[in-house]
């Protein structure tokens, strides 16, 4: 990246209360959100690039807390860890947890520890990419921290969006969360195997994601039994 | 790990005349050797990119960013809206509000006690109360 270029990516700040501002800075605080959104594209556009100079598949896998990104995770590259060379960037608010989980399954992880900010950002990833030397990489994964608000601020420049969720979270999830579902190109409603227990309508998860996004492919899994991860695993080109 | 500490340590002891092409190999052979330590630090939530590696009683602001590949020495302070990668930092240093290190080794004792720096690839000894009288050597 040109010194220009660095220099226009300022820190980028999550900036939501504009609300709040009062009327002699409300013009600045609106033109400071507007110039953290662009760079934040700016900066996806750099790391999606360098992931395709690399030849390398990536996804965002975004989603509800607990819905199972993780255990998604453990399952594939379980399964693509002996032919692919794999990188997992984990973020979480705080400790390492996710990532000591994926790294037994022969990934290699970084953990991003977001503390109190909601989603990861095309910055932090910039960060991460601009030390590695990306040609030791086959495919990247990253999971974004669990919820279905944040991350719908900020791309983060891979090929693919994933959002998960699961039965647990009853049949109005979809619903109530469109952003994400709007901005993803598969849509997860895992922990099939608990449908039966918890009466959970599916039929209606899956109309509400299509409707919301009609180019949406939405699959039930179960990362327990692992029914259909090898479908998930087809519907992301892997 | 510790010892290309103390090699680097060691490389800017006598400001005058660093070896500064000995810097950026034993750097990198630092960061890969880095791992994480994060459990003693005093403060709030930052956001951490690993490997970062905090020695004992390393107090960090609000709204800091650290990593990758960031090492504190002890007893340092970080203040708040402070941005630090691929960075040595040495026991007991004081960093001031908002800056912004990239590549940079920050000598032992060293306080900077003013606001709003962004520098790369520099070693950084001394007090300083303003940007004007800081010590930085460019590598
Ligand atoms: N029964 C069942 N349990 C599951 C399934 N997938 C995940 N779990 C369990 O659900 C819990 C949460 O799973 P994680 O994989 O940690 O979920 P996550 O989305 O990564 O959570 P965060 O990263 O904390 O947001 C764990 O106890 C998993 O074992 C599933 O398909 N079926
Ligand atoms: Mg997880």
């Amino acid at each position: 990246m040109s010194d220009k270029e660095d220099k226009t990516i300022i820190r980028i700040k999550e900036i939501e209360s504009i609300n709040l501002a009062r009327d002699d800075i409300r013009d600045e605080v609106i033109e400071t959100k507007k110039a953290v959104e662009r760079d934040n594209d700016l900066l996806a556009n750099k790391v999606h690039q360098s992931f395709i100079d690399n030849n390398i598949k990536s996804f965002d896998i975004v989603g509800a807390i607990g819905a199972g990104k993780t255990a998604l995770l453990e399952k594939i590259t379980e399964k693509l860890s002996s032919q692919y060379r794999i990188l997992v960037i984990c973020g979480d608010i705080t400790t390492r947890v996710d990532a000591d989980r994926i790294e037994k399954h022969n990934a290699e992880t970084i953990q991003i520890n977001t503390g109190r900010e909601c989603a990861l950002n095309a910055y932090h990833i910039h960060k991460i990419i601009k030390n590695k030397d990306l040609k030791n990489y086959d495919v990247v994964f990253i999971e974004n921290v669990g919820n279905l608000i944040c991350p719908s601020d900020f791309i983060l420049g891979t090929d693919k969006r994933l959002i998960v969720v699961s039965t647990t979270e009853g049949e109005w999830v979809v619903e109530k969360h469109p952003m994400l579902f709007k901005m993803s190109d598969i849509a997860v409603i895992n922990k099939f195997d608990l449908k039966e227990r918890l009466g959970t309508d599916v039929d209606k998860m899956i109309s509400d994601a299509k409707k919301i996004n009609p180019k949406i492919e939405v699959i039930t899994t179960s990362a327990k039994t692992g029914e259909n991860i090898e479908k998930l695993m087809n519907l992301m080109g892997l | 790990m510790k010892e290309e500490l103390v090699k680097i340590e060691e490389l800017i002891r006598s400001f005058d005349d660093i070896d500064k092409s000995d810097i950026k190999g034993l750097m990198q052979r630092f960061f890969t050797k880095l791992s994480n330590r994060l459990e003693n630090y005093v403060g709030d939530y930052p956001t951490f990119i690993e490997p970062v590696y905090l020695e004992d009683n390393v107090k960090i602001g609000d709204d800091v960013l650290l990593g990758p590949n960031v090492y504190i020495g002890a007893n340092s302070l970080i203040q708040d809206y402070v941005e630090i990668s691929n960075t040595i930092i040495f026991d007991n240093v004081k960093i001031g509000q908002n800056f912004k290190l990239e590549n940079c080794i920050v000598a032992k004792d060293s306080s900077f006690n003013f606001k709003n720096l962004n520098i790369k690839s520099s070693v950084l000894i001394g007090a300083a109360n303003s940007k004007d009288e800081l010590q930085s050597i460019k590598f």
